[in-house]
């Protein structure tokens, strides 16, 4: 916002809260940084200027009025001197938290009020909780004043004076009952056991040393039933048996109470030791579990698969509280180091299972090609015959194409030809014969 | 109405934790506007040893407006009127150049500087400026003694 409005937004602002934070006794030690640079407070509503120097708002606000030339749009920063136009309301919250935190003294401390609170909550507590608070009385004939926590529900006066009828004396209303019951010093009354007179302020006094007052035995607490004038007490408790057994009866009150007080203390320890030992148990049952849980982990063999299946069989029948009470009969430590031997044990089975399962995956993988290779070359030996055959049935053939049917007589000569190696014949047909990229590999194999 | 409540945290400030050679109180109880300096020369300047008793007056409108600091003790010094008013003279303190933000303890060491380093570019006294910068054997012979004459 520009200047004009926030000189009229800090003019507006209502000013009659009941408290001046600036004025408030600081308990605790504060940042230097919080300190508003022009009254010397933690800040209090804080404004930023462009130049990031932030000021609270009042005193911005005197500032801009002070410093100003007459109207211009902009003023010199109280810290920096730079022209500034804007101010910004939007000062980081963090800020503000730091000041609302400071820890002040209640301003009603000149009534009574001892709390201390953080700066952010004096005016709800002034306002609302603090019962030091001055308020007028509530009979509004009265123009006294009242703190608030002496205002009570029947919203009376307690100024109003009234005058003792009996002592003359002037009593505030709200004393005047106490004061007629007991603290006058005027008004009589006759002790019920002795029937002497005394006046009600010393009553009290009187019957603690009344010889008439029935007073119980001293051995009272130990069940002594006798209740009788102060003036025999005496005599009885010379006889009293109870009373001759009240030393006794007092160690041993002590004894019992240093017992039991011991007996406290070691309970709250057994707890803590219960609690810790509650505790190693989880743990341990816990690892067991991840113990398991990490053996079955990475083995895709089978041999690997029986051991995880036949681990994890022994833990779930295993209930837990079983592994734990095994775990506690013997040493917890001596425990770990076993079930640490009996996992090395099982890992070097494991191996073991491996490498004799990749030895034998190679045997039967050799097995196999051997005999995939003795397939092949029947194969080959059964194409080659066919080929043979194949070629034996179309030299005739070729013949006939070649010479045309006429020789018809050389037919005897031919199949006998084609009855030996057809080697010869092919290659004195070969330029007839049309001829495949592959046949050269072919006639490789034959030979 | 706020400029009391500033000043009366300096001053309990100030005179909780001085700054080495300046001690201050009120001139008047009733009035925290007007106070009463007393300031010790600094070390290796000819004023060593003299005591000067100085005026720092408040305007109402503090922090808004600077103080004024003058010297009720006579000195020879380039930056302070040799007259009974005795005003000096403060960069910080001239009216454009102060900021809300300056505190007194801030001006007193800034004066308590000076005594130590006279800055002849900027003297009310053209004519000890003058020794001072020609004549600085003299300059300092004379101010030792009004020192001696009138700080001690």
């Amino acid at each position: 916002m520009n200047l004009q409005d926030f000189l009229a937004m800090e003019e507006g602002r209502d000013r009659d809260e009941l408290i001046d934070l600036r004025s408030l006794d600081l308990v605790s030690e504060y940042d230097s940084h919080l300190m508003c640079p022009i009254c010397h407070c933690p800040f209090v509503e804080p404004v930023r200027l462009q130049c990031d120097h932030v000021f609270c708002g009042s005193c911005l606000s005197s500032a801009i009025t002070t410093f100003r030339s007459a109207d211009s749009e902009e003023f010199p920063c109280p810290s920096c001197r730079n022209p500034t136009q804007e101010v910004s309301a939007s000062v980081p919250r963090l800020l503000i938290n730091m000041c609302d935190e400071i820890r002040v003294r209640c301003p009603l401390i000149t009534e009574g009020c001892q709390e201390i609170i953080p700066r952010g909550h004096v005016q709800s507590h002034v306002e609302k909780y603090c019962g030091y608070r001055l308020l007028p009385c509530p009979d509004g004939s009265c123009d006294q004043m009242t703190r608030s926590k002496d205002v009570g529900m029947d919203q009376k006066c307690i100024h109003r004076v009234r005058r003792c009828p009996h002592c003359e004396e002037d009593v505030l209303e709200h004393e005047y009952e106490e004061h007629e019951r007991e603290l006058c010093p005027v008004l009589e009354v006759t002790c019920v056991d002795c029937e002497t007179v005394v006046t009600k302020g010393a009553l009290r006094e009187h019957i603690e040393s009344c010889p008439e007052v029935a007073i119980p035995c001293t051995a009272s607490k130990y069940a002594c039933p006798v209740k009788i004038r102060r003036a025999d007490i005496a005599e009885h408790e010379q006889s009293c048996p109870i009373v001759a057994m009240g030393p006794y009866f007092e160690t041993q009150n002590t004894r019992l109470k240093s017992l039991e007080s011991s007996m406290r203390h070691l309970q709250q320890r057994n707890e803590i030791f219960e609690d810790g030992l509650a505790n190693i148990r989880a743990t341990l049952v816990e690892s067991t579990r991840l113990g398991a849980n990490s053996n079955s982990g990475g083995q895709p063999t089978q041999s690997g698969r029986e051991q995880q299946s036949s681990a994890r069989a022994d833990v779930d029948t295993d209930d837990p509280a079983d592994i734990a009470a095994s775990v506690f009969s013997s040493n917890a430590t001596t425990y770990l180091l076993s079930l640490h031997e009996s996992l090395r044990e099982e890992v070097s089975q494991l191996s073991h299972a491996i490498t004799d399962l990749d030895v034998r995956a190679s045997m039967a993988i050799m097995n196999e090609c051997l005999r995939i290779k003795e397939d092949i070359a029947h194969t080959n030996a059964a194409v080659n015959s066919v080929r043979m055959q194949v070629q034996w049935l179309m030299n005739p053939r070729l013949h006939q194409g070649a010479r045309g049917g006429a020789v018809r007589t050389n037919t005897t000569d031919n199949e006998s030809s084609a009855a030996g190696p057809s080697h010869a014949a092919g290659q004195t047909l070969g330029p007839l014969r049309p001829r495949r990229p592959s046949d050269g590999g072919r006639e490789g194999t034959k030979l | 109405m706020g400029s009391i409540k500033r000043i009366s945290k300096e001053l309990t400030e100030l005179t909780e934790s001085p700054p080495e050679g300046i001690m201050v109180e009120l001139a008047d109880e009733s009035n925290v506007y007007e106070w009463r300096v007393k300031m010790d020369g600094p070390e290796g300047s000819p004023f060593h040893n003299g005591k000067f008793l100085v005026k720092l007056s408040l305007p109402t409108e503090y922090p808004f407006k600077p103080p004024t600091v003058s010297f009720a003790t006579k000195i020879y010094h380039p930056n302070v009127t040799n007259d009974e008013k005795g005003s000096m003279c403060l960069g910080m303190l001239r009216a454009d150049e102060w900021k809300p933000s300056s505190k007194i303890a801030a001006v007193l060491q800034f004066a308590r500087q000076l005594l130590a380093e006279p800055m002849p570019d900027d003297a009310v006294e053209g004519r000890i400026a003058e020794q001072y910068k020609n004549d600085r054997t003299r300059y300092e012979e004379v101010a030792r003694e009004w020192t001696r004459k009138y700080a001690c």
